[in-house]
């Protein structure tokens, strides 16, 4: 019986083989390459990288700095925006698909076209490029990715929900602020991380609607690998830095998701 | 149905056609092969004339397949790993400083004729045009480079090794007409300046004209940006009265010296400067310098003369001037300067048996007629020397339709009729162009932009061969360099004013919130009052 147990059998499993393999070959490969060479300098094994990272020798944490707080920045103004852009759209869903569409639009268009366009426009306007711009293209390009999970969200509460919070007697803010907002949480964790994650990683908005005078932490990763030789091991501890961000961010919001479950069953 | 069965008909009767001229033609001439790895666009359309030349001289086929890369670093990767299969390549002179100490190079001896000719099968037409390539690059490098010693052990030298293929100057190019409208297009003041105009110093410490903060664009690239600031650092002095680690004073080193030069002292100066110029920046470019100065974004961007030229010959605005001018020019900073080069060399990975073919491939490109082609497709000044391009009629022709000359004189009007008519053309003569093309050196700076090494009539160089340095790779320096760059770019800039801001704006949102909720609240106490007074 146990030698049939690792006989191939095509079965449904079968078909998770080829993505299975994709997965180890382009995600975890990189990653455990990455990892070897955040230890190597000049093909010894050391701790030198790190040492230079965190020591600021480069500037590295100054820029994950400025990079963390604009990505806040950026995430907390696309929720201002988003959201209630998102409820309006959920709220005439039935009525108009079009309203949907038109915020989805300009996905459709290359970002680095879009990206180009408004530095145009703002050099035609003769606005100087600096913060504020590469602030305003941040929220441009990652609103869409604010506005789509909480759209998703919004329009899946049950109506009979604020029926019920009505027929309580809850006034219009209170159906919002007690049965509306807590039953989208997840929608609102959703859209932070996917729009805080990109936006402390990008590189190309800040380089073009800054003139490059940002210099974020994107920037700094793409320095080491593309523009240098030598200076990998660097890179990868920021890349290592990067990826550690992202598993926290997750693991944020994982537990958010299943506390929100509880509660939603309770 | 009776229609798809015609069309299936029609195109396997194709694919059969196609097939059968495909089979037949190897089987009359036997096909070479040839794998070049070039820079993107850098070349012109070369494959119908080297397979023209190449049947010429050995009276067989070729077959060339060719590759492109971005940067020096991509090549190198790509070589050294042994990823790439390819018989000959085009890389800059630090790069081929690095795959000749990496013995990763088989040798060429192109100017040795005899030496390169052996083993060659080519016939009684065929010509080594090693002569035509200009001797000073030749000089500049062996004087640069020296004698390599390779990992192995070996002494070599450069010249063995490559043949030049393109070289120009690092330089500034600038808005002549906002220069002119700021009172600073004057050559004193220009050349008071000379580097210092990229930090928009007037080469004392004070500022060159209001006008240009937060217009200067800067490179991106840590290489020229680095040649560029050591000068500067020399210009104004801050190298004054300190020495190399090794005890040499820096005033003292000359600019193939200074360049190469990399110490703790040097570069924390670089990052003091670099840190300071901010302030006066526009911002750092890779693709855009040349647009944005073309669209009047900034006024000032550090470029290579090849780039700059191009620029300077797209910004004609008929406007300008009394018959029309150049709103653009470009500015090679008097004294130190920076010289480039790349050239043609073979990676040990090449196979063997495309020899031949490698070998006839280089020579063709050292011909005036292909080099005076490579120079209208690509723009940057072939290492040709300017004089056989100027011999060599088919190159003359050549230049002649690119840059629409009147030049009857250069064609027989038999086989080959003149192309430009005296109303189209943009030059009336030969003369003029010529005088444009080889021999214009700009009052400003008092430079040939195209040609540095040229000579005057005088038999002086417009240049002394020894101020312009030709920039090595940076070596085991080149992390600290890295670091101190980066540290440059991130410096004086901080988000915490945003922070600010941000938590003001949620103050304001949440108070206003509060205050609804507030509001609503002393309402409906209110209702519940009255409804208890009924």
């Amino acid at each position: 019986m146990n030698k049939s147990k690792f006989k191939f059998r095509f079965t449904r499993r079968a078909f998770a083989y080829p993505y299975m393999a994709f997965l180890l070959l382009f995600v975890v490969v990189p990653l455990v390459i990455i990892l070897i060479n955040a230890f190597l300098d000049e093909g010894k094994l050391t701790f030198a990288n790190f040492a230079e990272f965190f020591s600021n020798a480069g500037g590295g944490l100054t820029v994950l700095g400025n990079s963390l707080i604009i990505g806040l920045v950026t995430t907390l103004i696309c929720l201002a925006i988003g959201y209630p852009c998102a409820y309006l759209l959920a709220k005439y869903h039935a009525s108009n698909r079009v309203l949907v569409l038109l915020f989805i639009l300009p996905m459709w268009v290359n970002f680095l076209i879009r990206t180009l366009s408004t530095k145009a426009i703002f050099m035609s306007l003769n606005v100087e490029l600096g913060m504020g711009t590469v602030l305003f293209g941040m929220v441009y390009n990652y609103l869409p990715y604010m506005i789509l999970p909480l759209h998703t969200t919004l329009v899946s509460i049950d109506h009979s929900y604020i029926e019920a919070a009505e027929d309580l007697g809850a006034d219009r803010l209170s159906v919002l602020l007690k049965a509306v907002i807590p039953l989208s949480v997840p929608g609102i964790v959703s859209g932070i991380t996917m729009t805080f994650i990109p936006a402390i990683s990008t590189f190309a908005i800040s380089e073009i609607l800054s003139g490059s005078k940002i210099y974020l932490f994107g920037d700094a990763i793409n320095m080491h690998f593309a523009k240098t030789t030598n200076s990998l091991g660097v890179g990868s501890v920021m890349s290592l830095v990067m990826l550690v961000l992202v598993i926290v961010a997750n693991v944020i919001v994982n537990l958010t998701n299943k506390e929100e479950e509880v509660n939603s069953v309770l | 149905m009776k229609k798809y069965v015609s069309v299936i008909a029609v195109i396997m009767l194709c694919v059969f056609v196609a097939m059968g001229v495909a089979a037949c033609t190897p089987d009359t001439v036997p096909v070479d092969e040839l794998v070049v790895y070039n820079w993107a666009d850098y070349i012109y359309d070369y494959e119908d004339d080297f397979k023209e030349y190449y049947k010429d001289i050995t009276g067989r086929e070729i077959n060339v397949t060719y590759v492109t890369f971005d940067t020096n670093e991509t090549m190198l990767t790509k070589l050294v790993n042994g990823d790439a299969k390819v018989d000959v390549v085009c890389p800059s002179e630090y790069a081929i400083q690095k795959l000749l100490e990496s013995d990763s190079l088989v040798k060429l001896d192109y100017f040795d004729e005899a030496a390169y000719t052996n083993n060659m099968t080519i016939n009684d037409k065929y010509t080594h045009n090693s002569g035509n390539v200009d001797a000073h690059i030749l000089d500049k490098v062996d004087a640069t480079f020296g004698n390599i010693v390779t990992n192995s052990g070996q002494t070599v030298k450069m010249s063995d090794y490559f043949v030049p293929y393109m070289y120009g100057t690092l330089g500034i190019l600038y808005n002549k007409y906002e220069f002119i409208a700021n009172n600073i297009y004057d050559e004193q003041i220009l050349n008071k300046a000379n580097w210092g105009i990229l930090f928009n110093d007037d080469g004392s410490g004070n500022i060159l004209s209001e006008a240009l903060t937060g217009n200067i664009l800067m490179k991106d690239s840590i290489r020229d940006t680095y040649a560029a600031t050591v000068f500067y650092l020399k210009e104004r002095g801050l190298l004054d009265g300190k020495s190399t680690p090794d005890g040499v004073k820096y005033t003292d080193l000359s600019a193939n010296q200074l360049i190469n030069q990399v110490d703790d002292t040097i570069l924390d100066l670089c990052r003091e400067v670099l840190t300071d110029q901010k302030s006066q920046l526009f911002g750092y470019e890779v693709d855009f310098g040349k647009d944005d100065l073309l669209q009047g974004n900034a006024f000032v961007d550090l470029a290579w003369s090849g780039d700059a030229l191009y620029a300077v010959e797209e910004s004609w605005n008929d406007d300008l001037g009394e018959e029309g001018d150049y709103e653009l020019a470009y500015y090679v900073p008097n004294g130190a300067g920076n010289i480039w080069f790349d050239g043609w060399v073979v990676p040990d990975c090449c196979n063997p048996d495309h020899m031949n073919a490698i070998k006839l491939f280089i020579n063709f490109l050292n011909q005036p007629r292909v080099a005076a082609e490579n120079m209208l497709e690509i723009g940057y000044t072939s290492a040709l020397d300017p004089q056989a391009v100027m011999d060599d009629i088919e190159a003359r022709r050549a230049l002649a339709e690119g840059y629409a000359v009147y030049a009857p004189e250069l064609w027989d009007d038999n086989d080959n009729k003149n192309p430009i008519s005296a109303d189209d053309c943009d030059y009336d003569s030969w003369d003029e162009f010529e005088e444009y093309f080889f021999a214009y050196c700009d009052e400003i700076d008092g430079c040939n932009w195209r040609y540095p090494f040229l000579t005057e009539q005088d038999g002086n160089y417009n240049r002394a061969l020894d101020t312009l340095g030709v920039m090595r790779d940076f070596g085991d320096k080149n992390h600290d360099v890295v670091t101190m760059w980066n540290y440059a770019r991130s410096a004086g800039v901080s988000a915490l004013p945003l922070l600010g801001w941000t938590a003001l704006g949620v103050v304001a949102i949440a108070l206003i919130v509060a205050a609804a909720v507030g509001v609503k609240a002393i309402r409906r106490k209110r209702v519940v009052i009255r409804s208890d007074d009924k």
